[in-house]
């Protein structure tokens, strides 16, 4: 049964999280007055990508993707998408978090592992990102968990019963969401990719599978940041009602990216350690004086 | 099975027997070592606990006694897993040490003997005997690193002291008040002792010892230059053994004389004083995390994090929870471990590169794949990530910070664990990966000797990741002996009241995870293997790829921000110059090699007694 539910986890991973992709280009395009690639353009390039021969550069370059993708599918398969949840109990959020590490740090090794400097360049860029928006974030998500007393990312779903989080505590989801933003490297915090400064930084020396197999850990992660900030921010859902969240959420999202110009790194720091932080804090301390609606 | 005083007798003689070995041929005499330390680690493993044993009486009621508990057994079993596989490594590596390899072993024993006195012993002068003999042995093996270590033990030696004597002051003043130094009537005493100022004096200049000796801030500054300029493999010993004497201190501290009973809680059932030190371990985070970041030389960057990751098994240990103080034991085993990798690792790295800059390598996977994978586990664990035993002990401490409500220290461990990351990942990049230097092209992998101890490190600690029940009984034996809640758990699930989770599933998930991407990436077309020096450069051509490897300033734009950061070294700069002035000036006036001078004082003193008529 278990297996099953991982198998429809990690399905609904893929193709939901493929075609969200494929939506926010075509978003994008009509945000720019373009008309837009069809909505399964991100199915062709993946696959047609997998097909092609690449470029290796020796084998922690190769061990480096299949940590990423192995780590990402591991932490995927513990999200809970709605009522469908593969380890009920099990899906703790912080085993989440730190799993989620997994892969983002398989990947940073890899593309390091290439020898480029642009790769080295985005991945301190990324590490240094992750220092800003995980600590509001985490800092929000704790004063959730203190409230209802569980760190299970499904029991935290449930328990909001009628009331979303979204409603109980505004300034945590935002800072919530702005952290979100920050995960998704969506701008302005796309400083890791920056094409036009580091050529796209990490991913500069992939081509191929290499970088189909990174194009499919990508949709993972994207599927994995936005699920936890639908089941602990917008109320309880089934399937179907939290896929309809997870796009409202992802074109959000995308709409404010395709507006915004970059910041640099340093100041991305600053940002998410001034508003949000302190915003996290003072959320935190409505909690802490029970004033959640 | 020999008795536990045989054992420290045999290691204290064995010194001298280690001596004359390496005197006569270097390789048995560490050999000798290493088959002495394992010796010792089996007859530890085994203790029953529960034993007294009396060594000598000063006076009556004055009685040196060692007796066998839980918590001393947990730290003397992790400690001499650490000894014994550095000295392992030793066996090889002390080919490479030229000067003092005979004084290296002896005193290697001397510290090991010591270590072992301080878990066990049952008052505060038996503990303190064997704790200046541990930190002696150390002593005098840091000159025996790098040119400018003895500066460095000069430091070491100021802050181990100001901690060892504030601790001696506690225990002369119990002894003037209760007329007792064991640890259970002390406790007994203190709980009934009406005075809050002197329980507060008492605790904490015990605690400063082990504040001085696992760097916790503000007497953390011995750590960077004393472990970074250290013989390398006792870096290792240091940074995963020597400094856990200090935790064992604060553990004892505080959950052996119980500061529950002593002090009033102040917020969310956290005793007054256990919050002063928790604010204590903030600081270290923070301040371990960030100037780790900053680091060029490898060895100080896990000296830093050494400082970092005392402050979490102190915030640990410091909540005095039944989650929180598992969680601080348990990092008390993960950093140990992980930091002995680390080392071991890193000088395997200089024992063929004769250099710890971490920008003046590069690409040495291609050269030393195990060190490489000794390192990726060891960082691994220390970042406290899946499935190693290091998110064990993050995710308890988590846990307990989150169900207290203290979230501005839950913010602060947050920060130290995302930025460990950072500063791990600093000489996993510069160092193993990226182009290989022309001057490194004919490095070797270092020999098998100094690799099994490595890999033996990685199965443990992947071991402890996987299946952690068998630490976790051992926590809860510790818990239920001190009276707190033992903690709830199962071989692979660990319990909560915020929840739970099983390693095993993780672990299960994580290797289907990998299959899955394995399968992949085998069932697509396969790749072309090309050469690192043949990458995408914008069509410019390559002249010298030793300049193409980015290491210098990994972090630079982070590091701007807190360039001007204030520094608690320079304030004991200036204490430690304004000693050396008054001493110059005393030297100056008072020992003023002149006989004029010497009548002028003696008469003054002698004016002096007929003045007070003594």
């Amino acid at each position: 049964m278990t297996v099953l539910k991982v198998i429809a986890v990690l399905a609904t991973g893929f193709f939901f999280g493929l075609t969200f992709e494929g939506i926010a280009r075509k978003v994008i395009a009509r945000i720019q007055r373009r008309y837009g690639p069809p909505w399964y353009q991100n199915f062709i390039d993946v696959f047609k990508a997998l097909s092609k021969h690449g470029i290796s550069h020796g084998w922690i370059f190769d061990f480096g993707i299949l940590m990423a993708l192995g780590g990402t599918i591991a932490t995927l398969a513990f999200i809970p998408i709605g009522n469908l949840v593969a380890f009920p109990g099990l899906d703790n959020i912080f085993v989440i978090t730190y799993l989620f590490a997994v892969g983002a740090l398989g990947m940073a090794m890899g593309m390091v592992g290439s020898g480029n400097p642009n790769a080295s360049v985005g991945v301190a860029r990324a590490l240094t990102q992750m220092l800003g928006y995980e600590i509001p974030y985490l800092v929000v998500i704790s004063g959730v968990m203190y409230y209802y007393k569980t760190s299970s990312v499904s029991g935290l779903m449930t328990a909001q019963g009628d009331t979303w989080n979204l409603v109980k505590m505004p300034i945590g989801t935002l800072v919530a969401f702005i952290s979100l933003l920050g995960m998704l490297g969506k701008k302005p915090f796309d400083t890791p990719i920056a094409p036009s400064e580091i050529a796209s930084g990490p991913m500069v020396e992939l081509s191929a599978k290499y970088m189909g197999l990174l194009m499919l850990m990508h949709t993972f992660s994207i599927f994995v940041e936005v699920a936890l900030f639908v089941d602990i921010f917008l109320g309880q859902s089934n399937y179907f009602t939290f896929l309809l969240k997870f796009a409202i959420v992802w074109i959000l999202a995308t709409m404010i990216s395709a507006v915004l110009p970059r910041f640099r790194i340093e100041q991305v720091v600053k940002f998410y350690w001034t508003v949000p932080l302190g915003l996290a804090f003072v959320q935190v301390l409505f909690v802490l004086l029970g004033l959640v609606f | 099975m020999i008795s536990l005083t045989t054992l420290i007798i045999t290691l204290l003689f064995s010194t001298i027997i280690s001596y004359f070995l390496t005197r006569i041929n270097k390789k048995i005499g560490t050999i000798f070592n290493f088959a002495l330390i394992s010796y010792s680690l089996y007859i530890v493993s085994n203790l029953k606990t529960g034993i007294q044993i009396k060594l000598f009486s000063i006076t009556p009621g004055l009685e040196n006694t060692l007796i066998v508990t839980e918590l001393g057994k947990y730290f003397a079993i992790i400690s001499f897993i650490v000894l014994s596989m550095v000295a392992f490594f030793n066996i090889t590596w002390i080919n490479k040490k030229v000067n003092f390899s005979a004084a290296f072993n002896a005193f290697y024993l001397f510290t090991s003997a010591g270590s072992l006195g301080v878990f066990f012993a049952k008052d505060m002068l038996t503990l303190y005997i064997f704790w200046e003999m541990a930190v002696l042995g150390s002593l005098l093996i840091v000159p025996m690193g790098r040119e400018d270590a003895k500066k460095a033990a000069i430091t070491y030696l100021a802050i181990s002291s100001t901690g060892s004597y504030l601790y001696l002051y506690a225990a002369l003043s119990l002894w003037n008040k209760y007329g007792t130094l064991t640890f259970d009537k002390i406790a007994y005493h203190l709980i009934n002792e009406s005075s809050v100022t002197y329980k507060w004096l008492i605790i904490s200049f015990i605690v400063a010892a082990g504040i001085a000796k696992s760097g916790i801030f503000p007497l953390h500054t011995w750590l960077r230059t004393t472990l970074g300029k250290a013989p390398d493999t006792f870096s290792a010993v240091m940074s995963g053994q020597l400094e856990k004497l200090g935790a064992y201190i604060i553990v004892f501290a505080l959950a052996v004389i119980p500061s529950l009973q002593l002090f009033r809680p102040i917020y969310s059932s956290v005793p007054s004083i256990n919050y002063l030190l928790i604010i204590l371990g903030n600081i270290s985070i923070i301040l371990g995390t960030f100037m780790a970041i900053r680091q060029n030389d490898m060895k100080m960057l896990m000296a830093y994090s050494s400082i970092a990751n005392g402050g979490y098994i102190l915030v640990g240990i410091a909540t005095i929870d039944t989650i929180g103080f598992s969680g601080g034991l348990f990092h008390v085993f993960n950093h140990a471990i992980a930091s002995a990798m680390i080392f071991l690792s890193f000088a395997a790295v200089i024992y063929r590169t004769n250099t710890s800059k971490i920008d003046e390598m590069g690409g040495l996977i291609w050269r030393m794949p195990l060190t490489f994978v000794t390192y990726l586990v060891g960082i691994i664990s220390l970042a406290g990530i899946p499935p190693t035993s290091g998110f064990i002990s993050k995710w308890m401490i988590f846990n307990v910070l989150v169900r207290k409500g203290m979230f501005v220290t839950a913010a602060i461990a947050f920060i130290g664990s995302v930025g460990s990351f950072l500063y791990v990942f600093r000489p996993l990049a510069g160092v193993f990966l990226g182009q290989l230097k022309k001057k490194h092209y004919d490095v070797k992998e270092v020999p098998v000797v100094m690799l099994i101890p490595m890999i033996l490190l990685v199965f443990l600690t992947l071991f402890a990741g996987i299946i952690p029940g068998p630490i976790l009984d051992k926590i809860s034996a510790i818990e239920t002996e001190l009276g707190i809640t033992p903690i709830e758990h199962t071989a692979t699930i660990i319990k909560t009241p915020l929840g739970q989770w099983d390693t095993l599933t993780v672990f299960t998930m994580f290797t289907t995870g990998f299959i899955i991407a394995f399968i992949l990436f085998v069932i697509f077309p396969k790749g072309k293997k090309v050469e690192l020096t043949d990458q995408y450069t914008g069509a410019e051509f390559l002249h010298n790829y030793d300049l193409y490897h980015y290491a210098t300033g990994f972090y630079r734009f982070i590091e701007r921000l807190y360039d001007k950061h204030p520094s608690f070294e320079k304030l004991y700069g200036m204490l430690a110059n304004f000693f050396k002035n008054v001493g110059e000036f005393v030297n100056a006036w008072v020992y003023k090699t002149s006989p004029g001078a010497y009548v002028f004082w003696v008469s003054v003193v002698i004016l002096i007694l007929f003045w007070v008529r003594w």
